[in-house]
């Protein structure tokens, strides 16, 4: 269809002028206007509102592409299932499927879904287990390993990806996308002073929950992303629902 | 327990209210903001949670709040009084000690406002405020609530199917792992399928279609409207007292302050206006059905 075509990439369009007016014109602005007026010191404020800014552009272009209600439901059942999985593993700390999720969900709808099903799934979850100055940086940690999976092994023709760079991807993605962001978030949330020592604490004190983390993302997609992917495949190839 | 005042106001009114205290209180580093800030946080959440919420203030904004307290002076170094030496020769100083136990206060003022939020914002309040907006975002949060509760019975009754028809024989781990992962590859399979018959059923009952409404069950009456001009007034005059410094205070180089005057007073009481409007809400109502029952 020509015409949904055209559509889809006028969309496209607008999500790149969208994202580019954010990176290169508002987060800068709100940067400027935190060292010009506010001094330079409320950094929990002016790092939550770059998070939120930043999470816009791919919200917007979600929801702008307008996905096609097949599309839509069954990420929302993969939303679930994140969701899930991490309410069961809730007693043991940082070891959860939900990341596995996410990047496998990344990988079988493309970046921009899996960014909003990150985003999605540490929001909904925040509502069983709190919502929080944390939730924003929640966000958008699991946002982007989604995205970043979407951009490496999301393939248009539906075959799988292999499993092996899949989760040497996942682990590394656990520990340095998450754990980065994460570690960064307690610095802003402390409201402290930042700079190189006190990054260094806070990433030294979070690297064995960053080690959890990792092995569980390695582990959960060494389980689940074979049988999931192909769950996922069938029914692309029985319904077609992603190919728009 | 009791029946929440202000649970039953327009989520609009709810929203304004959390946006209004939480931007506030993350903003200005002011012992009094601060302290008011954490005060209404406490008094409301006790107010809605009873008991449990003085035990949940204790046990995790507590220690929260030390390490918050604890890590400023360690790393920070700037101020002037100097209370003593640490191991590594940086010096911590009384501005970085205080500093520090107003942010963690801070911190703790927002964790418990946050509380407060998931409390009162539940999630057909957030379909109520940004159905409209984004719908499709809204559609698939709401259709997410829905499933995760749908997938944990699921799993339940695969989980029961699947004992019946295989029963893991013996107590050897791998056999419940194995279980385990039955089970989870069933219901995913099924969470899968039946998001598919899901959406051929909206499909068809017209989802997409130009015109429709997404239900909601608030209304934005006269009360909601006083509630929003209270919250605006009294949020513009808090923010006009920070701007104008008549509500000031800065730790470094050393701690300066604007003395207590009539405008410091005024601009510290507006705020507490604002932060005290859901307990101010509870009072009202206790008021008013005090005197309703003492006139039968």
């Amino acid at each position: 269809m020509p015409q949904s075509e055209e559509k889809a990439k006028r969309a496209r369009v607008l999500g790149v002028i969208a994202s580019a007016l954010v990176l290169f014109v508002l987060v800068p602005g709100v940067i400027a206007l935190g060292v010009a007026v506010w001094d330079n010191r409320k950094y929990f404020l002016i790092s939550i509102l770059i998070l939120i800014l930043s999470m816009l552009p791919f919200f917007l272009s979600f929801e702008r592409r307008k996905p096609s209600v097949r599309e839509l439901v069954t990420l929302a059942a993969m939303i679930a299932i994140g969701v899930a999985g991490r309410a069961a593993f809730y007693m043991v700390p940082q070891f959860k499927p939900s990341a596995a999720i996410t990047i496998i969900t990344g990988a079988a709808f493309g970046a921009g879904p899996g960014f909003v099903a990150g985003a999605m799934i540490a929001f909904v979850s925040n509502f069983i287990f709190g919502q929080g100055p944390w939730t924003p940086w929640q966000m958008e940690a699991m946002g982007v390993m989604g995205f970043l999976a979407g951009l490496l092994f999301y393939r248009r023709d539906g075959r799988l990806p292999k499993l092996v760079p899949l989760v040497i991807y996942g682990a590394a993605a656990a520990f340095l996308v998450y754990g980065i962001i994460a570690d960064t978030s307690t610095i802003f949330t402390a409201n402290s002073q930042v700079s190189w020592q006190t990054l260094l604490a806070a990433y030294s004190s979070g690297i064995v929950f960053n080690l959890i983390h990792a092995a569980a993302t390695a582990i959960f997609l060494l389980i689940l992303a074979r049988p999931l992917l192909k769950k996922l495949n069938r029914i692309r190839v029985k319904y077609g629902i992603l190919e728009a | 327990m009791r029946r929440d005042a202000f649970n039953f106001v327009h989520p609009a009114v709810s929203m304004l209210f959390f946006l209004f205290v939480t931007l506030i209180t993350a903003f200005v580093l002011h012992p009094v903001i601060t302290g008011i800030s954490l005060a209404a946080a406490c008094v409301y959440y006790i107010m809605i949670k009873g008991k449990k919420g003085v035990l949940f203030c204790l046990s995790f904004a507590l220690p929260v709040m030390l390490l918050v307290a604890v890590i400023n002076p360690l790393f920070n170094h700037a101020g002037t009084r100097i209370l003593f030496y640490l191991w590594n020769g940086n010096a911590v100083t009384l501005e970085a000690v205080l500093y520090g136990v107003n942010s963690a206060c801070m911190f703790a003022a927002l964790i418990i406002w946050c509380a407060c939020l998931t409390s009162v914002m539940s999630a057909d309040k957030y379909v109520c405020l940004f159905g409209g907006l984004i719908p499709t975002l809204s559609l698939l949060f709401s259709m997410v609530l829905r499933f995760v509760p749908r997938l944990l019975s699921r799993i339940r009754r695969v989980s029961a199917a699947q004992l019946g028809v295989a029963p893991p024989i013996g107590k050897s781990p791998v056999k419940g792992v194995k279980h385990g992962l039955s089970v989870v590859s069933v219901t995913v399979s099924w969470a899968l399928e039946s998001a598919v018959n899901m959406s051929d059923s909206m499909k068809s009952r017209g989802y997409g279609l130009k015109g429709r409404t997404s239900y909601s069950l608030f209304r934005f009456d006269g009360r909601d409207l006083v509630l929003t001009a209270v919250l605006v007034v009294s949020f513009a005059a808090s923010c006009a007292a920070c701007a104008l410094k008549a509500v000031w205070f800065r730790y470094y180089p050393s701690i300066k302050f604007t003395p207590p005057g009539f405008f410091p007073i005024a601009g510290c009481a507006a705020f507490a206006l604002l932060c005290f409007v859901p307990v101010l809400l509870n009072v009202k109502e206790d008021i008013t059905w005090r005197i309703l029952r003492s006139r039968i």
